[in-house]
């Protein structure tokens, strides 16, 4: 339990710290893991909470003495002490730039503070000029926009910050947050190397400034950067990691660490929509639809992460709990990318393509590096039969995020759309490389192979049979694996899949024209064989079903039973017992 | 509509085109009179007009000149008075310090330009007319600047802040703050304080800099101080690649290639920058040609870097995708290289910008991916992927089909022949069977010579149909290299064996030659405008920087006009690079034909051909065949020595070029050379790093690998080694005979007798003989038919010299050809075999023909010793001293047996003196 309580108290400190810096964001995700935390019933008094917030910097003060080891499950984590805050009362100006800097008047913030030399003064008013050069650059993004794509706005005040804070650290008189905003300028100027180092340092010596970990995961593009950093051992690093692997594609890695974060923060709303989108990933639809009405329980004006739900309700086809998701959303806030991917959806849903183009279109000039937005965009124009629209939107998506499965899958389809199987083939390796688990990718490849224009089956097989690996849902593969065999003439391996599929098929209850096709092969096949008992099991199993199966059924029983009744019936008349 | 293209040429109001309003307003103030106030001249007046009409053609740049570099280039005028303009265009560039004074600026533009109330006009009055290029640039910029937002004019306004901000902290710091920029200034100048203490910051500065002062040529500022160049100084990129470049490959090429690079060898120290659409279209194009050209060699880092620019610069120009694709491709990256592909195919469908296909009607709804194909095809094909590249061949030839691209089927087509043609037969038979043949209508039983003679054939007929020239030639080419080297049945066939007859028909192989260069004649503009284009503009403007200072500006003044573009081509550049290739082709083909035909001067002289007038514009392994075969010819007909010293320059010339060419030749020399000399170990050892060269993979590099086991066999068989030089000999031929490869049949079976000659087994080398010669007969072999027959003619006078009289009239039925085209060697054994002959004849008496003898016997002498065949020439001494012998000289004789003694040493004495050019 007291690991729990040191978690919690860390994170109350660091909540008004992050605040106070206006680290909002960083702020409020800290703020919602301190809620996430398991409340102790007994220390959970409204007078213990009131104490420790009214007596924070005695308690500080206290606890940078002490040693804070959280042994978790054999984990030893490295003590990081709690900042000590320079000056606690702020001055006049901070509180007055503050106050701007809430109001969102950045340059005013800034100019506040042009003269004050602490460094949570200058830290803010490094961050309000970041803030106001991003502000700028959006707006000129709009102002200045062609078509949808790429423009080349650019934060004008990075190269001033990148040189005041270098200067500063040279100086030695940086501290985590300047690290964490000189790294962010690094990041988008491009020299990423060095902005991991100096996220790794601010992260390093203030563990709980979640922004900084974020920065750092967009970062670690491989395995092998991730497992290069040399991070401290906290319990945010945790978190950090179980992000990494979810971006890095290692579902099951970072489920697992869900999981255990889970047992610390078991109410997390944050962890919960994790585990979502991991289970997501893992197409576990139906757990993603039970963690996000639990979530929209618990926090019914939440937007974020409500597009993947949208995603699986679009998948289960669920017209009225995605039109219900898309009115909330759209009342909680309408110009949020998300919200404009749900209502995308929703019209998609409904097949009114145009419509849903325009909302995804919406989501994109809200956030143009928005992926899913051009991905789906992507699936719309397919629908529309605008393949190079499609093919363009894909192309960007996967621009923006190379290991966008979903995209390279989409360009492939596009292509395939237009005859062209071998061009498509080159997207579809790419996509099942990418995600090697996912049947329909192998299908889908499989197709291609089957086309008549390329009639590659050996290949075709292959990719089938990694599909039927692959917990195949649709159950094609095994189909498609036994006619193929059959097609090519090899009749043990056919009859060996449509025993398979017929296995399948009676264990998921299902029936229909492949039950069928099963079950003559099989009696065919049977019978060539001299398998008389298994073919008139099968035979038997025919006759149920009604159309030309049954006649055929009839008639193999009665050539059967000639045979079996004529063969010992000679040969009783030769030898009499 | 994402997928389609973006309108290009959207003009909008930039600082440059402000300063230029300015310029136009000082050129046509309409208060002034005659010769306005800053001029002193009418011709310096004159001269700012010329400037202005230059720059604004150039409007439509993606990167805009800064000011330094605007104010360096009015410079160009010459005139006295440009400090005071460059002076007056920066103060009023700085007095725009609200958007309002814009507005003014603008207004006060319109009085520059004729009203309606033009017919009041006095004349000694300027005033632009509204109808002219001037007046109708400054009325695009007038129109811009009031259809934008007021957000559009803020923009404006902050750009024109930093655009002249450079030059004014440069020119007077302290006074910047006069100005309404002036809080911006002093913020830059804080920073610039500050940023002492940065080393990485100081040290790229520090780069540019010293990059800066390499490339300068003119001090850049008069007003002192350097003047502080952004971390990314976009004229940098000219900078950086063109040196890199020059080192990389030495000679004309590489310096007549900078010249057209960067469209004038002086522009970047002056800051010229010429970049319209256009001339980046163009700019790529001659990229891509140079990438051909130059093949592995270009390099690959530079343009990298370039086009990382560009892609910064210009993000929908797509075709920087494409030339990344090239120079991949170029390179052997070939996971790039699909990348690039796949990406640029995927953002431009195609269309933009592909020869052959005009921008604007190539606008359907469906994209052109079957071009995509038809790239991916020949790009694993240039991999090594034959079955991919079929596949994706014959998906293009279907998509082309169903979008009735008539165009690209034509292309597809002409390159599966290539491909078939190239892969050749071995493997192929099973890859076409494999999948479906590529034109439906094909009879899979066609064995795959017919079915590549049928491709050939429709893939023609296509591309006339469609009046593709350059297609039209470079399939007649195919055409004839198929009938060079395929040995054809005759069409009609009865019976199992009187159909075998196989020949080769010459005719043919000249009939499609010519037709392929018919093309230089008709040539007309099937090309693109775009390379016109974008070089003409180019040239252009390189045109007027040279004219500055001469007078020769004043009789040229329209120079704008696309009628007289060609007087602005500096070189005779009006046939595309392309064209002139396929037309150099021809002529290698024709060398290679004449070559296996047996004409070694007519060989020659079309490899000499194609070295000087086509070499400018070959591709480098182009290039280096054609010199091999010169080198080879001088090997055979001037000795080792000359060709020795030629490879060696040679050599020095493609030394970045992939080497195999080059090194393969220089072994075939060695080994020749040290089999003469009779240095069996050594040719042994040549003989094998021969064979080390070719792929081991079966059926590949067939040509190379029989070229290596027939010299073993000549090896074994100069050391006397017959049982096994016969062994590999016959085995030679047996691969021969698999693979189709007609000609080296015929010469194998020429060694084959030539080695039983040498084992003293005439009888059994007759036949061999006998065949090679019929084979050499069908298929047209005349040189190596010569040589047959004097091989047969050896053999009679082996067998006894009762047939020395058939022996010689066979010699003298194949001297004509000897002596016409055959080489040393051969020649030399012409003649010995001749003086044998009369020797060994009962009836020969010495006094009467010893002259014929004695002729011949000392040509081949002479001829022998330039090669330093020992063996033969110790042999011709030795006839001449048996010769003398008889007729009592006794003198003579003695100096031919010296001579003969001298020759049998050197033999014997295998030398084992270190060669230095094996290494």
């Amino acid at each position: 339990m007291g690991s729990k309580e040191i978690c919690r108290n860390e994170l109350r400190i660091a909540v008004r710290q992050l605040s106070d810096r206006c680290l909002y964001s960083a702020s409020k995700w800290a703020a919602e893991q301190l809620v996430g935390i398991e409340l102790d019933p007994v220390k959970f008094t409204p007078s213990n909470t009131r104490f420790q917030r009214g007596s924070s910097s005695i308690r500080r003060r206290f606890r940078t003495n002490e040693i804070m080891s959280t042994p978790i499950a054999g984990v030893s984590y490295v003590s990081t002490p709690v900042m000590e805050e320079d000056d606690i009362v702020d001055g006049d100006f901070y509180l007055l730039a503050k106050s701007y800097f809430d109001c969102r008047e950045y340059r005013r913030a800034a100019h506040v503070l042009r003269d004050q030399s602490g460094k949570k003064a200058v830290f803010l008013r490094c961050y309000a000029l970041y803030l106001a050069g991003e502000n700028r650059k959006d707006e000129e993004n709009i102002e200045l926009e062609g078509p949808l794509g790429k423009s080349d706005a650019v934060n004008k005040e990075l190269v001033s910050l990148e040189r005041e804070l270098s200067m500063l650290r040279k100086n030695g008189s940086i501290d985590p947050f300047g690290l964490y905003l000189y790294g962010l300028v690094l990041k988008e100027k491009g020299s990423e190397h060095l902005a991991r180092n100096l996220l790794v340092e601010s992260v390093n010596s203030y563990p709980w400034n979640w922004s900084a970990w974020s920065e750092l995961q967009s970062l670690c593009t491989t395995i092998d950067i991730l497992h290069s950093l040399p991070l401290n051992n906290h319990w945010m690093k945790d978190f950090f990691l179980a992000g990494a692997y979810q971006e890095l594609r290692m579902h099951n890695e970072s489920l697992a660490k869900y999981e255990y974060l889970q047992g610390t923060f078991s109410f997390s709303n944050y962890i919960q929509a994790q585990i979502a989108k991991a289970q997501y990933s893992l197409r576990e639809f139906e757990q993603v639809e039970v963690i996000f009405e639990e979530l929209l329980r618990n926090d019914p004006y939440r937007v974020e992460d409500m597009d993947m739900y949208s995603n699986v309700l679009y998948a289960k086809e669920c017209f009225s709990a995605l039109s219900y998701l898309a009115h909330r959303v759209f009342m909680t806030d309408k110009y949020r990318p998300e919200s404009c991917c749900i209502i995308g959806n929703y019209y998609s849903l409904k097949g009114q393509h145009e419509k849903s183009v325009m909302y995804f279109r919406r989501a994109l000039k809200l956030n143009k590096n928005c992926l899913s937005a051009w991905t789906l965009m992507g699936h719309e124009y397919v629908e529309m039969k605008n393949t190079p629209a499609a093919v363009d939107a894909y192309r960007r998506a996967v621009d923006i995020n190379p290991c966008d499965y979903r995209a390279w899958y989409g360009l492939g389809q596009a292509y395939e759309m237009m005859g062209m199987p071998f061009y498509a083939l080159h997207y579809f390796r790419k996509s099942v490389f990418l995600q090697p688990s996912d049947s329909r990718l192998w299908i889908a490849m499989a197709q291609c192979y089957e086309t008549e224009q390329l009639h590659m089956l050996e290949e075709s097989i292959k990719c089938y049979r990694r599909a039927a690996n692959c917990n195949d849902r649709e159950a094609i593969a095994l189909h498609k694996l036994a006619k193929l065999h059959c097609e090519l003439g090899r009749l043990e391996e056919a009859a060996f899949y449509y025993k398979k599929d017929l296995e399948r098929m009676e264990a998921e209850e299902r029936d229909g024209p492949n039950m069928v096709e099963a079950l003559l092969f099989l009696a065919t096949h049977g019978k060539d064989q001299k398998r008389f008992e298994e073919a008139e099991v099968y035979c038997t199993r025919l006759l149920d079903y009604t159309g030309p199966e049954k006649e055929t059924a009839k008639s193999l029983l009665r050539g059967m039973r000639m045979a079996q009744s004529g063969f010992p019936s000679m040969s009783a008349e030769h030898f009499p017992p | 509509m994402a997928g389609i293209l973006k309108v290009p040429g959207a003009f909008d109001v930039t600082p440059h085109k402000v300063s230029l309003c300015i310029l136009l307003q000082v050129y046509a103030s309409p208060n002034q009179l005659f010769v306005p106030f800053p001029f002193s001249s009418f011709a310096q007046h004159n001269r700012l007009g010329l400037f202005l009409l230059a720059l604004t053609k150039s409007c439509d740049d993606i990167l805009e000149p800064k000011l330094h570099e605007l104010i360096n280039q009015s410079r160009e005028i010459g005139s006295s008075s440009i400090d005071w303009l460059a002076d007056h265009l920066i103060s009023r560039l700085s007095s725009l310090s609200s958007p309002d004074d814009l507005f003014n600026l603008f207004t006060e533009m319109r009085g520059v330009l004729a009203g309606q109330d033009a017919g009041i006009v006095e004349d000694d009055q300027i005033i632009l007319d509204p109808n002219s290029n001037l007046g109708i640039f400054l009325r695009r910029c007038i129109l811009a600047f009031n259809l934008l937002s007021f957000e559009g004019v803020c923009h404006l306004l902050t750009n024109i802040a930093s655009y002249c901000k450079e030059v004014l902290s440069s020119r007077a710091p302290h006074e910047a703050h006069l100005d309404g920029s002036g809080v911006n200034l002093m913020e830059a100048s804080e920073y610039e304080n500050m940023d002492l203490e940065n080393l990485v910051f100081e040290k790229v500065t520090e780069e540019i800099e010293a990059k800066k002062k390499a490339g300068e040529r003119i001090p850049f500022h008069l007003h002192v101080p350097t003047p502080i160049f952004g971390l990314v100084e976009d004229t940098d990129i000219e900078l950086s690649a063109k040196p890199t470049f020059k080192q990389s490959t030495k000679g004309k090429e590489a310096i007549s290639y900078a010249m057209t690079l960067d469209g004038s060898s002086g522009a970047v120290d002056h800051g010229f920058f010429l970049r319209s659409n256009w001339q980046i279209q163009g700019y790529l194009l001659e990229q891509t040609d140079a990438i051909e050209k130059h093949g592995s060699s270009f390099p690959l880092n530079a343009l990298e870097f370039m086009l990382g620019q560009l892609q910064k610069l210009a993000p929908e120009l797509h075709r920087v995708h494409f030339l990344r694709y090239l120079n991949s491709l170029y390179h052997d990256d070939y996971a790039s290289a699909l990348e690039n592909l796949h990406k640029y195919f995927d953002y431009s469908a195609g269309i933009e910008g592909f020869d052959g296909i005009p921008p604007s009607s190539g606008f359907n709804n469906s994209g052109r991916y079957e071009i995509a194909l038809l790239c991916s095809g020949m790009l694993h094909f240039h991999f090594g992927h034959p079955k991919q590249a079929v596949e994706a061949l014959t998906e293009a030839v279907r998509v082309s089909q169903q979008h009735s691209n008539d165009t690209c089927l034509a292309y597809t087509l002409a390159a599966i022949c290539n491909l078939l043609s190239e892969i050749g037969i071995s493997n192929a038979s099973g890859l076409l069977g494999s999948s479906y043949s590529p034109v439906a209508n094909m009879g899979t039983s066609l064995s795959i010579h017919q079915q590549l003679f049928v491709l050939l054939k429709e893939s023609l007929k296509r591309a006339e149909s469609l009046k593709l020239k350059r297609l039209v030639a470079s399939n007649h080419l195919a055409m004839a290299k198929f009938h060079l080297m395929h040995v054809q049945r005759p069409v009609l066939s009865f019976g199992p064996k009187a159909s075998m007859k196989l020949i080769t028909s010459p005719i043919n192989v000249c009939k499609e030659l010519r037709l392929s260069s018919n093309l230089i004649s008709d040539f007309d503009i099937e090309s693109s405008m775009m390379i016109t284009d974008g070089s003409l503009s180019t040239t252009w403007l390189k045109n007027l920087h040279r004219q500055r200072g001469s007078s020769v500006i004043f009789e040229e003044t329209e120079p704008g006009n696309r009628s007289n573009a060609s007087s602005f081509f500096s070189q005779p550049n009006s046939i595309p690079g392309s064209v002139s290739q396929l037309v150099g082709a021809s002529y290698l083909l024709r060398a290679t034909a004449w070559e296996m035909y047996g004409s070694a001067p007519l060989a020659r002289m079309n490899a000499l051909v194609y070295a000087t007038c086509f070499a400018d514009c070959a591709s480098s392994v182009d290039a280096a065949v054609a010199y091999g075969k010169l080198i080879q010819y001088l090997a055979a007909y001037k000795g080792y020595k000359a060709a020795f010293a030629a490879l060696k320059t040679v050599e020095e010339k493609f030394i970045s070029v992939s080497k195999s060419q080059i090194m393969v030749l220089k072994l075939q020399l060695l080994h020749e050379r040290a089999l003469h000399r009779g240095h069996s170990k050594l040719a042994q050892q040549i003989c094998d790093e021969l064979a080390v060269l070719s792929s081991p993979v079966t059926g590949v590099d067939m040509d190379l690998k029989a070229e290596a086991s027939f010299r073993h066999a000549r090896t074994l068989l100069a050391a006397k080694q017959f049982s096994e030089a016969a062994a590999v000999a016959h085995a030679l031929f047996c691969m021969c005979y698999k693979f189709n490869l007609r000609v080296q049949d015929a010469s194998t079976l020429l060694l084959l007798a030539e080695i039983h000659k040498k084992s003293g087994n005439a009888v059994l080398g007759i036949p061999y003989a006998l065949a090679s010669l019929s084979f050499c007969e069908s298929f047209n072999l005349d040189l190596l038919k010569a040589s047959a027959t004097l091989t047969l003619a050896e053999l009679w006078l082996s067998l006894g010299s009762i047939h020395a009289k058939r022996a010689l009239t066979l010699i003298h039925s194949a001297l004509p050809m000897i002596l016409g085209h055959g080489g040393l060697e051969l020649r030399a054994r012409a003649h010995i075999a001749e003086a044998k002959c009369h020797l060994s004849d009962a009836s020969f008496s010495v006094p009467e023909t010893s002259g014929v003898v004695l002729d011949s016997l000392r040509q081949a002498c002479d001829e022998l010793q330039i090669l330093e065949y020992h063996e033969l020439a110790a042999e011709a001494f030795y006839l001449m001293a048996i010769t003398f012998d008889k007729m009592g000289q006794l003198e003579e004789r003695e100096q031919a047996a010296s001579s003969f003694q001298k020759h049998i040493m050197a033999l014997e004495k295998v030398t084992d003196e270190e060669d230095p050019l094996l290494k």
